[in-house]
């Protein structure tokens, strides 16, 4: 028993040395709306749409069937994605034939009109 | 004080009972401003250090570095709705937060702030504050029980369980004391440490009442009748707007209180670390320093008492919340049987 008294005294003042070492070090917290946050290389942001095909590939891979195409003579001539419905999760970009779908590191696409939550792209074949 | 009641007591116009409520009225108002300005600041200073122990900012928007954040809260919960449940016991329901705030003030004012400021100076004044610190656990559970929900009753049960494990123990390490020093009167007690502190004579004691009045305070790691990630809110989760600050305030309140009385059973209390007092070393004996040495002890009181608030805060920061069954394991199995030795021991060596 008195093993036990010691062992668990020593767990408990390691643990308080571990949370005192804590007050003496910086805070990790990122101010977000004044300082921008660090992002990973890989972050998934909105999509930017270059040279895009029309080919239908992203739309079928889109697990929250996000992507709307209407086709006009093999070119899309109308390509939205509803980011209400959008999860980011990349498929899109990641089955793209042509490497024409981009994610960018924009995240801020809060907005009170559900209208607006979705990226329209007027066949735009550069 | 005293000398405020003679002044008051010496002018022939008015009437003696005029006089003597004239007084405790200023003393009463003294107490809730220093109750509401320390509780308020407290819960700032809680919310800080808990943010920099978990190496975050804590409340750091409204006002400089967020010091206005709990001033903010306060407003928000005064301008909130209370809330009406169709199925409570309305009396009770609405009583409970009152009675438990109000105890709690009972309790400040039993506590001597300096060799001059003391309200309530009973020659029992030990077991004038246990016996009303027992009021609040009572309301909690009324409030609990008069709720009429589930989470509510589960926290009141727990609450209730806890008492009875915590009393025995809380109640041995003060007799202690009592052995030592002789009396009851919180002054005495106080005046008796002016040259070596209890904590000294005392140590086995001092650990039992510290852990114990964690219990008695519903603090980590023994806050089983509040426990969030499991029953919502405990005894409070019904309540809102001024009913649920009432509950918050006097916790705090408490929680101040509490170690207020750790320092004046165990470090001394008002009395100075150093022996001397600063402002009598400094001004010399000029008469405006016999009044500072009653600010001073009183700032004495504060700081002993903030560096037992930090370790509670402390320990909060640091221990997860034990289950109930471990809870009263602790308490029945080792806290209680080291307090019985600490008591045994302590008397032989007095007698
Ligand atoms: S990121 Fe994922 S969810 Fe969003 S449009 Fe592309 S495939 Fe669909
Ligand atoms: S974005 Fe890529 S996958 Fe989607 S339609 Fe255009 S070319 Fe095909």
């Amino acid at each position: 028993m008195l093993k036990q008294l010691y062992l668990s005294t020593k767990a408990i003042l390691r643990g308080h040395y571990t949370v005192l070492k804590h007050l003496f070090r910086k805070p990790v917290t990122e101010e977000y709306p004044e300082i921008h946050p660090f992002l990973n290389p890989k972050f998934r942001g909105v999509h930017v749409l270059e040279n895009c095909k029309g080919c239908g590939y992203c739309k079928r891979v889109c697990p929250s069937n996000a992507i709307t195409i209407i086709k006009d003579d093999s070119l899309p001539s109308r390509y939205s994605i509803d980011y209400s419905k959008c999860i980011f999760c990349g498929n899109c970009m990641y089955y793209c034939p042509s490497k024409s779908m981009k994610m960018t590191e924009a995240f801020e696409v809060a907005t009170s009109n559900k209208l607006d939550l979705s990226y329209d792209v007027e066949n735009r074949r550069m | 004080m005293n000398y405020l009641l003679c002044t008051l007591m010496e002018i022939p116009w008015l009437p003696k009972i005029l006089a003597v409520i004239i007084t405790s009225g200023i003393a009463f108002c003294i107490i809730i401003s220093l109750l509401v300005l320390t509780v308020i600041a407290l819960v700032l200073i809680e919310r800080k250090l808990l943010g920099f122990f978990t190496q975050r900012k804590g409340p750091n928007r409204v006002g400089l570095w967020g010091v206005l954040q709990t001033t903010a809260d306060a407003i928000k919960l005064l301008c909130k709705e209370n809330i009406e449940l169709k199925h409570a016991d309305k009396i009770l329901f609405t009583l409970a937060p009152i009675m438990a705030f109000a105890s709690v003030i009972v309790l400040w004012c039993l506590i001597p702030y300096n060799s001059e400021f003391h309200l309530i100076n009973s020659s029992v004044g030990i077991l004038l504050y246990f016996f009303f610190a027992s009021f609040p656990m009572i309301f909690h559970f009324l409030a609990g029980y008069s709720s009429n929900n589930k989470y509510s009753i589960l926290g009141a049960y727990r609450g209730l369980a806890l008492t009875a494990s915590y009393s025995v123990s809380i109640i041995f390490s003060v007799l202690s004391i009592i052995l030592i020093t002789g009396t009851m009167d919180l002054d005495k007690i106080v005046l008796y440490q002016s040259h070596k502190w209890i904590i000294f004579s005392n140590v086995l004691g001092f650990i039992v009442f510290f852990i114990t009045s964690l219990a008695k305070l519903n603090r980590c790691p023994f806050d089983l009748s509040e426990a969030e990630s499991e029953i919502i809110c405990g005894y409070h989760t019904e309540y809102s707007g001024m009913r649920f600050a009432m509950f918050f305030l006097g916790e705090y309140a408490e929680l101040f209180v509490m170690s207020m009385l750790i320092v004046v059973l165990f470090f001394g209390g008002y009395l100075s670390p150093f022996g001397g007092y600063i402002s009598n070393t400094f001004m010399g004996n000029c008469p405006i320093s016999s009044y500072l040495i009653y600010f001073e002890q009183t700032i004495w009181l504060f700081i002993k008492t903030l560096i037992v608030i930090f370790s509670i805060i402390w320990i909060r920061a640091t221990l997860p919340r034990l289950t109930q069954f471990s809870t009263l394991n602790l308490f029945w199995k080792y806290i209680i049987p080291v307090s019985m030795i600490n008591l045994i021991i302590i008397f032989l060596v007095r007698f």
